[in-house]
């Protein structure tokens, strides 16, 4: 049973609070991703599950156990570094076996061990080489086996696949979930990503300067972002935001007017606003059609199956994704309307979703 | 594009400054197999007939025998001991000592501007009431403010450009930090430090001041041959070429490993500027 | 155990030792300026700042002080061009890896050599009479030059043994620095038609303005330990015309007469101006390198 509490946390730097007063609950088996953008403090509050940041004030426990104090090899917990962090004077079999050996894990049972990461990750034939002669990719399999081979209660992968090219990156990501759908182990994931953490996450923690902004499964996020932050952040491309009024049950921002799906914002009428409008929830339709934004092309990149189609809208770009773009040239006018469902209203002044 | 006489002339100016370089080095190396009478000759001779006699002298002579065993032994001693104490105090001051680390590091180097005189004179006084004059303990001892500064001086790099996240690493496999130092940080550094470690064997082997002050009896190589060089007009030129060429090997042994001291600081200077 | 206990450990013998030894150094030389202790003479008293105030008093003290300086600025801006003018020479005219790499090695090898035997080298090629370079100069029908012996030249003459030390030793390094820069800029320049110098002069030597602030510090720091160097060429002769601080202070302190109160007095009034010297220009150089 390996839960991870994490209460009241405050990490300060002198005087200036990077950290201030977290609360963080992450149920056992679940793999959870810390999101947000560089120097929001999601490394620094993986760092200090882990142990390696002391933590100002607050308490984290693992399994129920207070490990506040406690020295980062006694937490059970394992990690995999964004620079894969192996020792360059070991094997590979070595870097794995490091912390069995030095545990005093009979030998029997460590080969028993290393046998079966090494199986799991394709490491066999590599286990005799020093990680120098290996490529980035085959480095962070052997981070991982080394974390693996603990069996710990957490794992915590600290930005993993950055260093990667984008093709590994994929591959790698899709193990790494394999990995934890057959082991169940509790883990913590950081990223910059949100790719990344919308495809492999159970559940998103979403940080901002030091705070949760928003936490859930990726389709909440997605779907629901309690913020402008989060739902600029989340999507790609990213949601077109214009700032509006709530007209006579309807959304209004210049030539824009999407009406209201009774029921499903609290808003009042002649509230100032701003409205997100995300490009793949748009499609084309005619010219007079009910909530039909027109505008006039000026740029088209096509994306294979889809195309983005940016057109202007009341002198600003708005851009939507469409199937239905070849056929389309720069100065053509267009029009294409937002399924009223997945009209996004944020509050000017707090930036909060005013979904009801 | 650069003319060709040019080119060529550079080519000239670059084969003359080798032979600058090194010209007086091979050419004191030559004179220590001359007898006296092809060293005292109007017009340098290039080929004599070589002679080991002036090895044979030295090595025979007691005063330069005894030389050798003292720098010997105040070398090992002094570097043995710096190496020990400076090498886990350059290890803290890179890792664990964000804030006071740059105070300290000042400290360390400014005990390399302290003039030498300025150790030496108060030095003989107070190894002269404590009757630990001319003792080679005595001269150790001071040259442990050279060894272990910069020891500490260049280890500290040495032990920066280990990557931080493989310290970090063992110590979630739950090494302690002595563990971390012994077992990864060590191994791992140990390139640039063997590199410091020639240096500073280099600065104590080469040292004349304290030496001749402290310790004139005791002499060291240096203080030895310093003493032969100074004899006058009627001075065994063979003999003095040889005892420089003695004196010259060991530190000339470690060329190859000052290269590599050179790459390595310039690469990750770079690096971290870059 | 804990971390506290492992950077005490670690910490304290080294900085004890080196501590301490500063401590009783510094300490004793202040003290023993004090006195009129004689090496040698059981005797002494106290005789507060009779020392310094005789120190300002005495010609071949401010004689010495000058030579210093001279000699500090000789060997910096000397060592300090050579490096410059030979690493862009090499640089540009030995591409390929290995002879560069035969060149350093070569290069390397002068300041490797103990002081004292690159004196004593030295000693033998500047010999009037049995000198390699005395015969050059015969050959070029110049007669015999008194490197060592003349008064004017003498400074100059040991000067170049320490440049022919430290600035082939620097040209390795910068020769180095020059091998690991980025190509980006050079390229930029290349393709704005500069030419090499140019190249060099705008481009690449201000870009390595703070390692050759360092490189000028460390070497500066390096010439105050010349003793060795002088000692074994002159001994400070002819006359005083190669005597610098710490031989005079050696020569009064230790060699004639041993009167180490007043070598300690002049030591002290040496360590204060080095240290405020180099604190000074090591903080202003933090800054000019930025």
């Amino acid at each position: 049973m390996a839960h991870i509490e994490c209460s009241g946390i405050v990490k300060s730097y002198g005087a200036h609070p990077v950290i201030d007063g977290l609360n963080l609950m992450i149920p056992d088996h679940e793999f959870v991703v810390f999101l947000g953008p560089s120097g929001c403090g999601k490394s620094t509050m993986l760092r200090m599950i882990a142990g390696l940041e002391e933590v100002t004030a607050g308490r984290i426990s693992i399994g129920g156990a207070d490990v506040t104090n406690r020295h980062p090899g006694q937490r059970g917990v394992a990690m995999v570094f964004q620079s894969y962090a192996l020792y360059p004077h070991m094997t590979v079999a070595d870097n794995i076996t490091f912390g069995l050996r030095r545990a005093g894990v009979p030998g029997p049972e460590i080969d028993r061990r290393l046998g079966e990461v090494a199986r799991m990750l394709g490491l066999e034939p590599m286990l005799n080489r020093k990680p120098k002669a290996m490529s980035g990719g085959q480095q962070q399999r052997v981070a991982m086996a080394r974390a693996m081979i603990k069996t710990p209660k957490v794992f915590l992968f600290d930005e993993p696949l950055s260093n990667l090219d984008a093709k590994l990156r994929e591959k790698l990501r899709t193990e790494i979930r394999k990995m934890h759908n057959s082991l169940k182990t509790t883990t913590i994931f950081v990223t910059h990503d949100q790719l990344e953490a919308m495809t492999i996450a159970d559940r998103i923690v979403l940080m901002r300067a030091g705070a949760i902004e928003q936490q859930g499964t990726p389709d909440e996020i997605f779907d629901r972002p309690a913020t402008r932050f989060v739902a600029d952040f989340i999507g790609s491309p990213s949601m077109n935001f214009r700032l509006g009024r709530i007209e006579r049950g309807a959304a209004v921002a210049g030539s824009v007017r999407i009406p209201l799906p009774p029921g499903r914002f609290a808003v009042a009428e002649g509230q100032e606003v701003e409205l997100g409008l995300r490009p793949t929830r748009m499609e084309r339709v005619s010219p007079g059609a009910e909530g039909a934004i027109t505008g006039r092309v000026s740029l088209i990149e096509n994306m294979g199956a889809e195309g983005q189609i940016i057109a202007e809208v009341d002198g600003a770009d708005m851009s939507f994704v469409t199937r239905d773009f070849r056929g389309l040239s720069i100065g053509d006018p267009v029009s294409f309307a937002l399924s009223p469902d997945h009209l996004h209203i944020f509050d000017r002044a707090t930036g909060r979703s005013c979904l009801a | 594009m650069v003319p060709l006489i040019l080119r060529i002339l550079a080519r000239l100016a670059l084969g003359l400054l080798v032979l600058i370089a090194l010209a007086p080095i091979l050419w004191t190396a030559l004179g220590a197999f001359k007898e006296l009478r092809d060293i005292v000759t109007p017009v340098p001779k290039l080929f004599f007939t070589p002679t080991l006699d002036n090895f044979a002298t030295i090595l025979g002579n007691p005063t330069i025998r005894d030389g050798l065993v003292n720098s010997v032994l105040v070398v090992a001693a002094s570097v043995g001991i710096g190496a020990l104490l400076g090498i886990p105090a350059a290890h803290t001051l890179a890792r664990h000592m964000r804030r006071r680390g740059d105070d300290i590091q000042f400290f360390v180097l400014s005990l390399r501007f302290m003039p030498p005189v300025a150790i030496a004179i108060p030095f003989i006084v107070i190894y002269l009431d404590l009757g630990i004059y001319d003792s080679l303990g005595g001269l150790i001892l001071v040259y442990l403010v050279t060894t272990i500064s910069t020891m500490i001086w260049l280890a500290t790099p040495a032990f920066e450009r280990v990557p931080p996240e493989i310290e970090e690493a063992a110590a979630m496999e739950g090494c302690s930090e002595a563990e971390v130092f012994w077992r990864i940080s060590l191994p791992v550094a140990a390139p640039s430090l063997f590199g410091a470690l020639v240096f500073t064997f280099v600065l104590v082997w080469n040292e004349l001041l304290l030496a001749l002050t402290l310790a004139a009896q005791n002499a060291t190589l240096p203080v030895v041959a310093a003493s032969i060089t100074s004899l006058g007009k009627e001075v065994p030129w063979g003999v003095i070429n040889a005892a420089t060429v003695v004196l010259v090997l060991p530190p000339l042994f470690f060329i190859g490993l000052l290269m590599g001291l050179i790459n390595s600081m310039i690469r990750s200077g770079g690096r971290t500027k870059g | 155990m804990t971390r506290q206990r492992f950077i005490l450990l670690t910490l304290a013998p080294a900085l004890t030792v080196l501590g301490l030894l500063a401590a009783v150094s510094t300490a004793g030389a202040v003290w023993f300026s004090l006195m009129n202790r004689v090496l040698g003479s059981p005797d002494y008293e106290f005789v507060g700042l009779y020392n310094y105030l005789r120190l300002l008093r005495d010609k071949r003290f401010f004689n010495a002080l000058e030579i210093s300086l001279i000699w500090e600025l000789i060997t910096v801006a000397g060592t300090l061009v050579v490096a410059v003018l030979l690493a862009v020479l090499v640089h540009e005219t030995v591409k390929r890896a290995l002879w560069r790499n035969l060149i350093c090695f070569a290069f390397l090898a002068p300041v490797l050599l103990p002081r004292v035997a690159a004196a004593f080298i030295w000693r033998f090629l500047y010999s009037p009479s049995l000198g390699l370079l005395n015969w050059i100069v015969g050959e070029a029908g110049l007669g015999p030059v008194e490197f060592l012996a003349n008064p004017s030249l003498a400074l100059v003459s040991v000067a170049v043994v320490d440049i022919w030390q430290w600035g082939l030793f620097f040209t390795v390094i910068l020769v180095k620095l020059l091998e690991t820069m980025p190509r980006d800029p050079i390229e930029a320049a290349m393709l704005d038609n500069a030419r090499t110098w140019q190249i060099h002069a705008y481009v690449t030597l201000p870009m390595l303005k703070g390692p050759l602030i360092s490189l000028a510090l460390v070497k500066a720091v390096e010439s105050l330990r010349s003793f060795d160097l002088i000692f074994v060429m002159t001994g400070g002769g002819p006359g005083t015309a190669t005597e610098t601080l710490d031989l005079y202070a050696y020569q009064s302190g230790i060699n004639l007469g041993g009167r180490v109160s007043y070598a300690s007095a002049m030591s002290i009034l040496l360590l204060i101006v080095t240290t405020v010297a180099f604190t000074l220009i090591w903080r202003a150089s933090r800054k000019w390198s930025r």
